[in-house]
Protein backbone atom coordinates (compact mmCIF):
# COMPACT_ATOMS: atom_id res chain seq x y z
CA UNK A 1 0.00 0.00 0.00
CA UNK A 2 2.54 2.41 1.18
CA UNK A 3 4.64 1.64 -2.14
CA UNK A 4 1.77 2.02 -4.44
CA UNK A 5 0.83 5.55 -2.52
CA UNK A 6 4.57 6.68 -3.06
CA UNK A 7 4.56 5.44 -6.60
CA UNK A 8 1.54 7.83 -7.06
CA UNK A 9 2.94 10.61 -5.40
CA UNK A 10 6.05 10.09 -7.77
CA UNK A 11 4.31 10.61 -10.57
CA UNK A 12 1.76 13.35 -9.60
CA UNK A 13 5.43 15.30 -8.73
CA UNK A 14 7.23 14.46 -12.25
CA UNK A 15 3.96 15.46 -13.82
CA UNK A 16 3.66 18.92 -12.64
CA UNK A 17 8.08 19.54 -12.87
CA UNK A 18 7.08 18.16 -17.22
CA UNK A 19 4.38 20.96 -16.74
CA UNK A 20 6.12 23.81 -15.86
CA UNK A 21 8.93 22.74 -18.24
CA UNK A 22 6.58 23.33 -21.08
CA UNK A 23 6.12 27.13 -19.73
CA UNK A 24 9.73 27.62 -19.52
CA UNK A 25 10.38 26.23 -22.75
CA UNK A 26 7.53 28.03 -24.50
CA UNK A 27 8.78 31.84 -22.73
CA UNK A 28 12.44 30.48 -23.87
CA UNK A 29 12.85 28.59 -26.96
CA UNK A 30 12.02 29.82 -30.10
CA UNK A 31 11.65 27.00 -32.30
CA UNK A 32 8.30 24.29 -31.65
CA UNK A 33 10.35 21.23 -31.59
CA UNK A 34 11.09 21.62 -28.48
CA UNK A 35 8.12 22.97 -27.18
CA UNK A 36 6.53 19.54 -28.91
CA UNK A 37 8.96 16.87 -27.25
CA UNK A 38 8.11 18.80 -23.89
CA UNK A 39 4.24 17.64 -24.29
CA UNK A 40 5.10 14.22 -25.50
CA UNK A 41 6.57 13.96 -22.00
CA UNK A 42 3.86 15.78 -20.45
CA UNK A 43 1.67 13.24 -21.92
CA UNK A 44 4.19 10.33 -20.99
CA UNK A 45 4.07 11.73 -16.95
CA UNK A 46 -0.19 11.69 -17.14
CA UNK A 47 -0.24 8.47 -18.54
CA UNK A 48 2.14 7.13 -15.74
CA UNK A 49 0.43 8.64 -13.10
CA UNK A 50 -3.04 7.58 -14.12
CA UNK A 51 -2.08 4.14 -14.05
CA UNK A 52 -0.62 4.68 -10.69
CA UNK A 53 -3.61 6.01 -9.20
CA UNK A 54 -5.75 3.79 -10.80
CA UNK A 55 -4.12 0.78 -8.97
CA UNK A 56 -4.60 2.50 -5.80
CA UNK A 57 -7.75 1.01 -3.59
CA UNK A 58 -9.96 2.98 -1.66
CA UNK A 59 -9.19 2.40 2.16
CA UNK A 60 -11.83 0.30 3.23
CA UNK A 61 -11.59 1.73 7.14
CA UNK A 62 -11.66 5.45 7.94
CA UNK A 63 -8.15 5.71 9.38
CA UNK A 64 -8.44 6.18 12.97
CA UNK A 65 -6.98 9.74 14.02
CA UNK A 66 -7.56 9.17 17.79
CA UNK A 67 -7.88 12.41 19.70
CA UNK A 68 -6.30 14.28 16.77
CA UNK A 69 -9.62 14.36 14.48
CA UNK A 70 -11.08 16.35 17.02
CA UNK A 71 -8.67 19.24 15.82
CA UNK A 72 -11.07 18.96 13.05
CA UNK A 73 -13.66 20.92 15.07
CA UNK A 74 -10.71 23.85 15.93
CA UNK A 75 -12.54 26.90 14.78
CA UNK A 76 -9.59 29.00 16.01
CA UNK A 77 -7.08 29.72 12.94
CA UNK A 78 -4.26 30.02 15.30
CA UNK A 79 -4.73 26.93 16.05
CA UNK A 80 -4.98 24.99 13.19
CA UNK A 81 -1.56 24.92 12.55
CA UNK A 82 -1.22 22.33 16.03
CA UNK A 83 -1.93 19.52 13.44
CA UNK A 84 1.48 19.69 11.54
CA UNK A 85 3.01 20.34 14.90
CA UNK A 86 1.61 17.63 16.55
CA UNK A 87 2.95 15.23 13.29
CA UNK A 88 6.42 16.41 14.04
CA UNK A 89 6.11 15.94 17.76
CA UNK A 90 5.18 12.24 16.66
CA UNK A 91 8.08 11.55 14.37
CA UNK A 92 10.49 13.03 16.87
CA UNK A 93 9.39 10.56 19.55
CA UNK A 94 9.59 7.88 16.88
CA UNK A 95 13.16 8.49 16.22
CA UNK A 96 14.00 8.86 20.10
CA UNK A 97 12.15 5.49 20.49
CA UNK A 98 14.06 4.07 17.91
CA UNK A 99 18.16 5.41 18.93
CA UNK A 100 17.19 4.47 22.72
CA UNK A 101 16.42 0.98 21.04
CA UNK A 102 19.91 0.55 19.16
CA UNK A 103 22.01 2.14 22.38
CA UNK A 104 20.02 -0.15 24.54
CA UNK A 105 21.67 -2.84 22.46
CA UNK A 106 24.88 -1.23 22.61
CA UNK A 107 25.24 -0.34 26.22
CA UNK A 108 24.42 -4.38 26.67
CA UNK A 109 27.50 -5.40 24.51
CA UNK A 110 30.06 -2.85 26.93
CA UNK A 111 31.21 -4.02 29.69
CA UNK A 112 31.88 -1.02 31.38
CA UNK A 113 30.03 -1.79 34.42
CA UNK A 114 31.81 -0.12 37.50
CA UNK A 115 29.64 -2.80 40.17
CA UNK A 116 28.36 -6.00 40.69
CA UNK A 117 25.09 -4.34 41.19
CA UNK A 118 22.12 -6.15 39.26
CA UNK A 119 18.57 -5.27 39.54
CA UNK A 120 17.39 -9.20 39.62
CA UNK A 121 19.74 -10.63 41.82
CA UNK A 122 17.85 -9.34 44.99
CA UNK A 123 19.16 -11.16 48.06
CA UNK A 124 23.08 -11.17 46.56
CA UNK A 125 25.68 -11.73 49.14
CA UNK A 126 28.18 -9.11 50.09
CA UNK A 127 31.36 -9.53 48.09
CA UNK A 128 34.81 -8.55 48.44
CA UNK A 129 34.96 -5.32 46.01
CA UNK A 130 38.22 -3.61 44.62
CA UNK A 131 37.57 -0.87 46.68
CA UNK A 132 37.77 -2.28 50.20
CA UNK A 133 41.15 -3.32 50.43
CA UNK A 134 43.10 -3.16 53.64
CA UNK A 135 45.82 0.10 52.67
CA UNK A 136 48.90 -1.66 53.49
CA UNK A 137 48.02 -4.46 50.93
CA UNK A 138 47.79 -1.36 48.56
CA UNK A 139 50.96 -0.20 49.88
CA UNK A 140 52.72 -3.47 49.20
CA UNK A 141 51.07 -3.68 45.99
CA UNK A 142 52.25 -0.46 44.54
CA UNK A 143 56.07 -1.20 45.41
CA UNK A 144 56.09 -3.94 43.19
CA UNK A 145 55.66 -1.91 40.46
CA UNK A 146 58.69 -1.35 38.31
CA UNK A 147 58.20 0.84 35.50
CA UNK A 148 61.05 2.31 33.63
CA UNK A 149 61.92 6.41 34.18
CA UNK A 150 58.98 6.40 36.73
CA UNK A 151 58.72 7.38 40.70
CA UNK A 152 55.61 6.63 42.55
CA UNK A 153 54.76 7.87 45.57
CA UNK A 154 51.66 7.16 47.99
CA UNK A 155 49.95 10.07 49.66
CA UNK A 156 46.90 9.84 52.35
CA UNK A 157 45.63 12.99 52.73
CA UNK A 158 42.08 11.60 53.53
CA UNK A 159 42.50 8.61 55.83
CA UNK A 160 42.98 5.39 54.34
CA UNK A 161 42.38 6.10 50.31
CA UNK A 162 45.74 6.70 48.68
CA UNK A 163 46.81 9.36 46.04
CA UNK A 164 49.57 8.10 43.79
CA UNK A 165 51.76 10.70 42.86
CA UNK A 166 54.19 9.41 39.67
CA UNK A 167 56.94 11.58 37.95
CA UNK A 168 57.49 10.37 34.60
CA UNK A 169 61.10 10.90 33.21
CA UNK A 170 60.84 14.88 33.55
CA UNK A 171 58.12 14.71 31.13
CA UNK A 172 55.04 14.82 33.45
CA UNK A 173 53.46 14.56 36.97
CA UNK A 174 50.57 12.61 37.40
CA UNK A 175 47.97 11.56 40.57
CA UNK A 176 45.60 8.68 40.59
CA UNK A 177 43.33 8.78 43.32
CA UNK A 178 42.35 5.18 44.28
CA UNK A 179 39.69 3.60 46.36
CA UNK A 180 41.07 0.73 47.44
CA UNK A 181 42.61 -0.23 44.47
CA UNK A 182 39.91 0.91 42.15
CA UNK A 183 41.26 4.03 40.13
CA UNK A 184 38.62 7.12 40.99
CA UNK A 185 40.56 10.00 39.22
CA UNK A 186 43.48 10.73 37.42
CA UNK A 187 45.11 14.08 37.21
CA UNK A 188 47.93 15.14 34.73
CA UNK A 189 50.13 17.93 34.56
CA UNK A 190 53.03 19.26 33.29
CA UNK A 191 56.40 19.03 35.09
CA UNK A 192 56.98 22.75 36.26
CA UNK A 193 53.04 22.53 37.55
CA UNK A 194 52.37 22.03 40.74
CA UNK A 195 50.20 19.22 42.81
CA UNK A 196 51.38 19.45 45.95
CA UNK A 197 47.75 20.97 47.19
CA UNK A 198 44.84 18.77 47.71
CA UNK A 199 43.27 21.19 45.40
CA UNK A 200 45.63 20.69 42.82
CA UNK A 201 43.95 17.45 41.80
CA UNK A 202 41.15 18.81 40.48
CA UNK A 203 41.87 21.68 38.18
CA UNK A 204 43.21 21.07 35.08
CA UNK A 205 46.49 21.44 33.29
CA UNK A 206 47.40 24.56 32.13
CA UNK A 207 48.54 23.09 28.81
CA UNK A 208 46.70 21.65 26.15
CA UNK A 209 48.75 18.66 25.87
CA UNK A 210 48.05 17.28 29.19
CA UNK A 211 44.92 18.23 29.12
CA UNK A 212 44.65 15.39 26.09
CA UNK A 213 46.59 13.59 28.51
CA UNK A 214 43.98 13.15 30.95
CA UNK A 215 41.27 12.55 28.73
CA UNK A 216 43.35 9.35 27.22
CA UNK A 217 44.07 8.02 30.78
CA UNK A 218 40.52 8.28 31.59
CA UNK A 219 39.30 6.55 28.72
CA UNK A 220 42.12 3.78 29.57
CA UNK A 221 41.26 3.56 32.97
CA UNK A 222 37.74 2.58 32.50
CA UNK A 223 39.18 0.24 29.66
CA UNK A 224 41.36 -1.51 32.05
CA UNK A 225 38.70 -1.54 34.89
CA UNK A 226 37.64 -5.06 35.88
CA UNK A 227 36.04 -5.79 39.22
CA UNK A 228 37.36 -9.28 39.63
CA UNK A 229 41.11 -8.61 39.08
CA UNK A 230 41.78 -5.15 40.30
CA UNK A 231 44.99 -5.73 40.56
CA UNK A 232 45.62 -6.58 37.46
CA UNK A 233 43.31 -3.55 36.27
CA UNK A 234 46.14 -1.12 37.98
CA UNK A 235 49.41 -2.98 37.15
CA UNK A 236 47.90 -2.78 33.48
CA UNK A 237 46.97 1.07 33.83
CA UNK A 238 50.47 1.57 35.22
CA UNK A 239 52.17 -0.12 32.54
CA UNK A 240 50.24 1.58 29.67
CA UNK A 241 50.70 5.36 31.19
CA UNK A 242 54.64 4.41 31.47
CA UNK A 243 54.60 4.71 27.76
CA UNK A 244 54.25 8.61 28.08
CA UNK A 245 57.76 9.06 29.29
CA UNK A 246 58.49 9.61 25.42
CA UNK A 247 55.60 11.93 24.99
CA UNK A 248 57.47 14.53 22.80
CA UNK A 249 60.57 13.05 21.57
CA UNK A 250 58.48 10.10 19.64
CA UNK A 251 56.75 10.77 16.66
CA UNK A 252 53.29 9.13 15.76
CA UNK A 253 53.25 5.57 14.25
CA UNK A 254 50.56 6.19 12.05
CA UNK A 255 51.90 9.65 10.01
CA UNK A 256 55.37 9.77 11.52
CA UNK A 257 55.20 13.34 12.20
CA UNK A 258 55.52 15.31 15.87
CA UNK A 259 52.99 17.49 15.70
CA UNK A 260 49.17 17.64 14.35
CA UNK A 261 47.22 20.80 15.25
CA UNK A 262 50.09 21.84 17.09
CA UNK A 263 50.46 18.88 19.02
CA UNK A 264 52.33 15.75 20.19
CA UNK A 265 51.11 12.24 19.28
CA UNK A 266 48.77 12.46 22.92
CA UNK A 267 47.31 8.72 22.23
CA UNK A 268 48.80 5.00 23.01
CA UNK A 269 47.43 2.10 21.63
CA UNK A 270 45.99 0.36 24.67
CA UNK A 271 47.53 -2.83 23.64
CA UNK A 272 51.02 -2.06 21.66
CA UNK A 273 51.59 1.25 23.26
CA UNK A 274 52.19 2.73 19.68
CA UNK A 275 52.01 6.52 20.01
CA UNK A 276 49.27 8.44 17.70
CA UNK A 277 47.70 11.35 17.37
CA UNK A 278 44.22 11.75 18.13
CA UNK A 279 43.04 12.15 14.76
CA UNK A 280 45.59 9.47 13.10
CA UNK A 281 44.11 6.91 15.42
CA UNK A 282 41.47 3.98 13.79
CA UNK B 1 57.70 28.70 30.53
CA UNK B 2 59.81 26.16 28.49
CA UNK B 3 62.15 25.02 25.71
CA UNK B 4 62.83 28.14 24.02
CA UNK B 5 64.50 27.98 20.56
CA UNK B 6 66.31 31.31 19.13
CA UNK B 7 66.63 31.97 15.55
CA UNK B 8 68.07 34.44 13.28
CA UNK B 9 66.04 34.73 10.31
CA UNK B 10 68.18 35.73 7.30
CA UNK B 11 67.08 38.64 5.37
CA UNK B 12 67.85 38.83 1.63
CA UNK B 13 68.05 42.59 0.30
CA UNK B 14 64.16 42.12 -1.24
CA UNK B 15 62.36 42.45 1.87
CA UNK B 16 62.32 44.70 4.42
CA UNK B 17 62.25 43.76 8.28
CA UNK B 18 58.95 45.13 8.72
CA UNK B 19 57.80 43.31 5.19
CA UNK B 20 59.23 39.70 6.89
CA UNK B 21 57.38 40.25 10.11
CA UNK B 22 54.06 40.89 8.67
CA UNK B 23 54.78 38.18 6.28
CA UNK B 24 55.60 35.43 8.91
CA UNK B 25 53.05 36.84 11.12
CA UNK B 26 49.74 36.41 8.47
CA UNK B 27 51.64 33.02 7.89
CA UNK B 28 50.89 32.19 12.33
CA UNK B 29 47.66 33.81 11.27
CA UNK B 30 46.51 31.43 8.88
CA UNK B 31 48.28 28.72 11.03
CA UNK B 32 45.33 29.36 13.57
CA UNK B 33 47.65 31.33 16.08
CA UNK B 34 46.17 33.88 18.01
CA UNK B 35 48.19 37.16 18.93
CA UNK B 36 48.49 38.25 22.23
CA UNK B 37 50.43 41.23 22.44
CA UNK B 38 53.74 42.27 22.00
CA UNK B 39 57.25 41.61 23.65
CA UNK B 40 60.52 43.21 24.14
CA UNK B 41 63.94 42.09 25.56
CA UNK B 42 66.38 44.47 25.94
CA UNK B 43 70.49 44.52 26.64
CA UNK B 44 72.33 47.36 27.98
CA UNK B 45 76.26 47.29 28.68
CA UNK B 46 78.24 47.89 31.28
CA UNK B 47 81.98 48.59 30.96
CA UNK B 48 84.66 48.56 34.09
CA UNK B 49 87.08 51.45 33.46
CA UNK B 50 89.64 49.31 35.28
CA UNK B 51 89.72 46.02 33.60
CA UNK B 52 87.39 45.76 30.63
CA UNK B 53 84.62 43.97 33.15
CA UNK B 54 81.65 44.06 30.99
CA UNK B 55 78.53 43.37 33.16
CA UNK B 56 75.13 43.02 30.44
CA UNK B 57 72.50 44.04 32.19
CA UNK B 58 69.01 42.50 30.21
CA UNK B 59 65.25 42.41 30.56
CA UNK B 60 62.77 40.22 29.20
CA UNK B 61 59.13 41.70 29.08
CA UNK B 62 58.08 37.64 29.71
CA UNK B 63 59.57 38.28 33.16
CA UNK B 64 58.41 41.84 34.18
CA UNK B 65 59.78 41.46 37.93
CA UNK B 66 63.23 40.56 37.00
CA UNK B 67 66.70 41.75 35.82
CA UNK B 68 69.20 39.67 34.42
CA UNK B 69 72.40 40.54 34.73
CA UNK B 70 75.85 38.67 32.99
CA UNK B 71 79.11 39.37 34.31
CA UNK B 72 81.41 39.00 31.47
CA UNK B 73 85.05 38.85 31.96
CA UNK B 74 86.32 37.79 28.77
CA UNK B 75 86.90 33.77 30.03
CA UNK B 76 83.68 33.26 31.77
CA UNK B 77 80.21 34.31 32.18
CA UNK B 78 78.40 34.46 35.54
CA UNK B 79 74.72 34.98 35.56
CA UNK B 80 72.59 36.71 38.20
CA UNK B 81 68.99 37.49 38.39
CA UNK B 82 67.39 40.23 40.95
CA UNK B 83 64.97 42.61 41.27
CA UNK B 84 64.68 45.53 39.30
CA UNK B 85 66.07 47.65 42.03
CA UNK B 86 69.19 46.10 40.38
CA UNK B 87 68.49 49.11 37.55
CA UNK B 88 68.97 51.86 40.03
CA UNK B 89 72.43 50.31 41.68
CA UNK B 90 73.59 50.41 38.43
CA UNK B 91 73.17 53.85 38.53
CA UNK B 92 74.93 54.19 41.61
CA UNK B 93 78.38 52.38 40.31
CA UNK B 94 77.87 54.54 37.23
CA UNK B 95 81.79 55.74 38.10
CA UNK B 96 83.43 52.52 37.87
CA UNK B 97 80.79 50.65 35.46
CA UNK B 98 80.17 52.97 32.65
CA UNK B 99 77.24 52.92 30.21
CA UNK B 100 78.31 52.51 26.72
CA UNK B 101 74.89 54.11 25.49
CA UNK B 102 75.89 53.27 22.06
CA UNK B 103 75.73 49.28 22.42
CA UNK B 104 72.17 49.12 23.69
CA UNK B 105 70.13 46.48 21.66
CA UNK B 106 66.55 45.55 21.85
CA UNK B 107 64.61 43.18 20.10
CA UNK B 108 60.82 43.53 19.97
CA UNK B 109 57.87 42.92 18.24
CA UNK B 110 54.04 40.68 18.26
CA UNK B 111 53.72 37.82 20.21
CA UNK B 112 51.83 34.66 18.78
CA UNK B 113 49.85 31.50 20.90
CA UNK B 114 49.41 28.62 19.41
CA UNK B 115 48.13 25.88 20.95
CA UNK B 116 51.64 25.25 23.17
CA UNK B 117 53.61 27.46 21.54
CA UNK B 118 54.77 30.66 21.98
CA UNK B 119 56.04 32.75 18.72
CA UNK B 120 58.11 35.77 19.02
CA UNK B 121 58.66 37.68 16.21
CA UNK B 122 61.41 40.23 17.10
CA UNK B 123 62.80 43.35 15.07
CA UNK B 124 66.45 43.68 16.65
CA UNK B 125 67.30 47.43 16.84
CA UNK B 126 70.55 49.08 17.87
CA UNK B 127 71.50 52.45 19.65
CA UNK B 128 69.32 55.44 20.43
CA UNK B 129 69.99 56.05 16.35
CA UNK B 130 67.22 52.67 16.53
CA UNK B 131 69.28 51.18 13.40
CA UNK B 132 67.61 47.91 12.19
CA UNK B 133 69.89 44.84 12.68
CA UNK B 134 67.81 41.80 11.81
CA UNK B 135 65.12 39.45 12.67
CA UNK B 136 65.28 37.37 15.72
CA UNK B 137 62.56 34.32 15.99
CA UNK B 138 61.74 33.19 19.38
CA UNK B 139 59.72 29.74 19.68
CA UNK B 140 58.88 28.29 23.07
CA UNK B 141 57.12 24.98 23.95
CA UNK B 142 55.70 25.76 27.17
CA UNK B 143 54.86 22.12 27.95
CA UNK B 144 58.40 20.64 27.87
CA UNK B 145 61.43 21.59 30.12
CA UNK B 146 64.55 19.44 28.60
CA UNK B 147 65.85 20.55 25.54
CA UNK B 148 67.17 17.39 24.15
CA UNK B 149 63.60 15.68 24.58
CA UNK B 150 61.64 18.04 22.68
CA UNK B 151 64.25 19.47 20.40
CA UNK B 152 62.44 17.12 17.19
CA UNK B 153 59.52 18.66 17.91
CA UNK B 154 60.56 22.34 17.90
CA UNK B 155 62.29 21.52 14.65
CA UNK B 156 59.34 20.14 13.24
CA UNK B 157 57.59 23.38 14.42
CA UNK B 158 60.05 25.71 12.80
CA UNK B 159 60.40 23.79 9.88
CA UNK B 160 56.56 23.64 9.08
CA UNK B 161 56.76 27.74 9.84
CA UNK B 162 60.46 28.77 8.52
CA UNK B 163 60.39 26.42 5.87
CA UNK B 164 63.89 26.98 3.95
CA UNK B 165 65.44 29.01 6.74
CA UNK B 166 64.76 26.75 9.61
CA UNK B 167 67.51 25.47 11.45
CA UNK B 168 68.72 21.50 11.19
CA UNK B 169 70.33 21.07 14.26
CA UNK B 170 70.17 22.62 17.61
CA UNK B 171 71.75 25.34 18.79
CA UNK B 172 75.43 25.44 19.49
CA UNK B 173 74.38 26.88 23.07
CA UNK B 174 73.15 23.83 24.00
CA UNK B 175 75.45 21.45 22.67
CA UNK B 176 78.51 22.95 24.42
CA UNK B 177 80.11 20.68 27.01
CA UNK B 178 81.50 21.43 30.08
CA UNK B 179 83.51 18.72 32.38
CA UNK B 180 81.81 18.08 35.61
CA UNK B 181 83.65 16.87 38.17
CA UNK B 182 81.00 15.50 39.73
CA UNK B 183 79.95 12.96 36.78
CA UNK B 184 81.74 10.99 34.44
CA UNK B 185 79.45 12.52 31.49
CA UNK B 186 80.13 16.00 30.30
CA UNK B 187 77.43 18.58 31.37
CA UNK B 188 75.56 19.51 28.53
CA UNK B 189 72.68 22.41 28.62
CA UNK B 190 70.45 20.13 26.03
CA UNK B 191 69.69 17.40 29.07
CA UNK B 192 69.39 20.32 31.63
CA UNK B 193 65.76 21.97 33.02
CA UNK B 194 65.64 24.79 31.26
CA UNK B 195 65.31 27.76 32.92
CA UNK B 196 64.41 31.63 31.85
CA UNK B 197 68.19 32.76 32.43
CA UNK B 198 69.01 30.22 29.07
CA UNK B 199 66.66 32.51 27.43
CA UNK B 200 68.15 35.25 28.23
CA UNK B 201 72.25 33.86 27.81
CA UNK B 202 70.90 33.06 24.00
CA UNK B 203 69.69 36.61 23.32
CA UNK B 204 72.59 37.95 24.69
CA UNK B 205 75.19 35.75 21.87
CA UNK B 206 72.80 36.96 19.63
CA UNK B 207 72.93 40.67 20.59
CA UNK B 208 76.67 40.45 21.05
CA UNK B 209 76.78 38.69 17.54
CA UNK B 210 75.15 41.92 15.80
CA UNK B 211 77.35 44.29 18.02
CA UNK B 212 80.53 42.55 16.34
CA UNK B 213 79.26 42.82 13.32
CA UNK B 214 78.36 46.82 13.53
CA UNK B 215 82.17 47.37 15.46
CA UNK B 216 83.46 45.62 12.58
CA UNK B 217 81.21 47.56 10.14
CA UNK B 218 82.61 51.10 12.19
CA UNK B 219 86.12 50.06 11.84
CA UNK B 220 86.17 49.03 8.43
CA UNK B 221 86.69 52.45 6.89
CA UNK B 222 89.11 53.39 8.81
CA UNK B 223 91.59 50.68 8.07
Amino acid sequence: MDVQINAALNGIKNLRASVSNIFETAITAEGTFLLEESIACVTQNFKETETCINNLNAPSVPFTLGNTSYLNYETDLEKQNMYNELVNGYKWYEKTHQYSAIASTLLQHNSLKRSYFSSSNKRRRLLTGAHTVPPKHVDHLISTFNVNNMQLKIYRPFATNAFLHINLSRVLKAAIILRGLMIEWVTVKGFNESLDNVDDHWSESRYEVFRRVQKAAHSAMLHFYSPTFAELAIRSFITWFGSYSTLFSEPCKMCGKHLLNALPPTHRDVRSLDPTHEECRK
Amino acid sequence: MGVTILVPYPLDNKKTGPEVVEELSKRLLAMQATQTGHFLVDGDVFESSFNKTKIHVMHNSEYPASVFSILDNGQKQIPLITDLIFDLLMLKVNPIYASRKQLKIESKGPRFELGDFLVKLGSVTMSQSQTFKGLLIEVDYRPCLIPIICWELIREFLQGFLGQYSPTTIPVYFTNSVPNPHHPVPYQKSNDTYQPIDTVQQYLEHFNNYRKQTIALMMGPNK
